[in-house]
């Protein structure tokens, strides 16, 4: 059920793919780490002028959740702006998957090889597995490097930042599956960069407000809300989120597995 | 010609109406969430007390949660990115689809010149793309209206949706010139998709550091700033010539380089 020559065409054409990826979050640590410390200064003298207002008043800004005059503060300032990149890749990895050789033209080679349909999305599936945790190793290192770097004698919890890093993976997860499911769902995938942006950017505008208070129930949609980066750095992971998010994982490949399993291959006009 | 703009524009629709139901999941959660903030007396209360140029440093007023301008001042930077990503995937998509569906060679022995051709497709995302603005515009006025607003939010929205027009425009042109220029069609759209990313990334570097002022220079996004507009009450003149300076050069490549283009085949 497993063709290790399929996964490794796969795992080449993801990797050149997964370096550009992994650059784009090398290039936001770059653009933000070196404003670090003024921008942490800044923040404690506005804070220490906040602080006599009401916790409210300052949610209803978006602030003083977690103070941005520290690390990790501002961590989850980057870790945003790098969720996006996660969720727009893996996104695209997922609707990409087998529907490429279909918009490529190359499903009717493909299929009249002497390998089940199984295997083909067994191997593709763990190429582009292998790609997004290489992605996320570059993120591991670029972030605990660039801190190393430029944290300015700012203390902060190893440990608190690993965790926040580990998100990264259910988060991908999430995005990879659904992309899948989404690309079975529709006839033909032409182009799978519309549908990755649609999806990663869809998830992020439903969870943009989810930093101020008050819990609406669309939020439950969207994995920025799931792996909230300000309530991972304070709280851990919140287990019902964590949860909803590997079922929704779950459904969303047997779904793909089911569809892709059955599927009557279209032709391209 | 005609036709042709209405084959697009129908090829469009589907992507469209995404675009919106996206954009009213949008609307629905903030306002859902306006509703705990709006005329909150504690808050108001707060506000009042406080230095107006406390206030002002901090953008504060401009945005203040605890009213219908200040709410929508906060979507402004959503509507715009929303905007710009739309109007640039329309317009790289118009081209370079022909080329990546392969339907490039039918389209192109058509007896019309490829300017025409050229103008017909780009008109159309142009179109779509106004249509998108619009709709973001009607949605947001059906969404306030629960809310009584008065004028000081219709002319505040239209000064918003006048910015995310503006960004719009801009995108579009950047998407139609980079599928007329790039080599790969099926890129074209991704490209122009990571400018207008990297243009956010650097609207919100800008706020980090008062050393990294002169990056708005570079960043449409804050052209249109939306706590500016609340402040000055107009668009500043001299970004709206920027842009729409900018856009007619990009325009200008893509008429130059697609009368010569080597179509992939």
């Amino acid at each position: 059920m497993f063709r290790a020559n399929i996964f490794r065409f796969e795992l080449r054409r993801h990797l050149r793919s997964a370096l550009w990826w992994s650059l784009g979050v090398v290039a936001i640590h770059l653009v933000y780490l070196p404003f670090f410390k003024t921008f942490a200064e800044n923040a404690a003298v506005l804070e220490e002028s906040l602080k006599r207002f009401p916790k409210a008043f300052l949610e209803a800004f978006g602030m003083g959740r977690i103070s941005m005059a520290t690390v990790l503060g501002f961590c989850t300032l980057i870790f945003l702006l790098v969720q996006i990149v996660l969720a727009i890749q893996a996104a695209r990895y997922g609707v990409a998957l087998v529907s490429r050789e279909e918009s490529e033209r190359t499903a009717d080679f493909l299929m009249t090889k002497p390998v089940s349909r199984r295997a083909i999305i067994n191997s593709k599936l763990a190429a582009a597995l292998v790609a997004l945790l290489a992605t996320q190793a570059v993120l591991w290192v670029s972030t605990f490097a660039g801190w190393a770097a430029f944290s300015a004698g700012y203390e902060y919890d190893k440990g608190r930042l690993a965790l926040l890093l580990s998100s990264a993976l259910p988060f991908q997860l999430f995005f990879l599956a659904v992309g899948l499911a989404v690309s079975q769902a529709v006839r033909l995938v032409r182009n799978a960069t519309p549908y990755a942006l649609g999806l990663g950017l869809g998830a992020y505008a439903l969870g943009a407000f989810s930093d101020i208070g008050g819990e609406v129930k669309l939020e439950w949609l969207t994995p920025f809300k799931y792996f909230d980066a300000a309530s991972l750095v304070l709280n851990g992971y919140e287990m019902r989120y964590l949860v909803l998010d590997l079922v929704i994982v779950a459904v969303a490949l047997v779904f793909g597995y089911w569809r892709y399993l059955r599927r009557d291959i279209p032709t391209v006009t | 010609m005609a036709r042709m703009v209405w084959y697009e524009l129908r090829s469009n629709l589907k992507s469209l109406l995404i675009w919106t139901a996206i954009l009213i999941l949008l609307v629905v959660i903030a306002l859902a969430k306006y509703e705990g903030y709006r005329n909150n007396p504690e808050m108001i209360q707060i506000l009042e007390s406080m230095p107006k140029g406390f206030l002002d440093a901090f953008g504060v007023r401009a945005l203040n949660l605890t009213t219908l301008e200040g709410f929508f001042g906060v979507m402004a930077m959503y509507y715009y990115l929303m905007g710009a990503m739309a109007a640039a995937i329309w317009g790289a998509n118009a081209i370079a689809k022909e080329e990546y569906n392969r339907t490039a060679d039918f389209t192109l022995v058509l007896p019309l010149p490829r300017t025409r051709i050229l103008t017909a497709k780009a008109l159309a995302a142009l179109l779509t793309s106004a249509a998108f603005v619009l709709l973001t515009w009607a949605i947001s006025l059906i969404g306030a209206q629960r809310y009584d607003p008065g004028p000081d939010f219709y002319a505040f929205l239209r000064l918003e949706m006048a910015g995310m027009a503006f960004i719009a425009l801009l995108s579009w042109a950047l998407g139609v010139a980079l599928a007329c220029l790039g080599k790969r069609p099926r890129r074209a759209a991704s490209a122009a998709v990571i400018v207008v990313l990297v243009a956010y990334v650097l609207s919100t570097v800008q706020a980090l550091d008062e050393r990294l002022d002169f990056l708005k220079w570079f960043t449409p996004f804050k052209y249109f700033d939306a706590g500016d507009l609340y402040r000055n009450g107009a668009l500043d003149g001299g970004y709206v010539a920027i842009t729409l300076a900018a856009t007619l050069a990009l325009v200008a490549a893509s008429y130059a380089a697609y009368a010569r283009r080597d179509i992939a085949l």
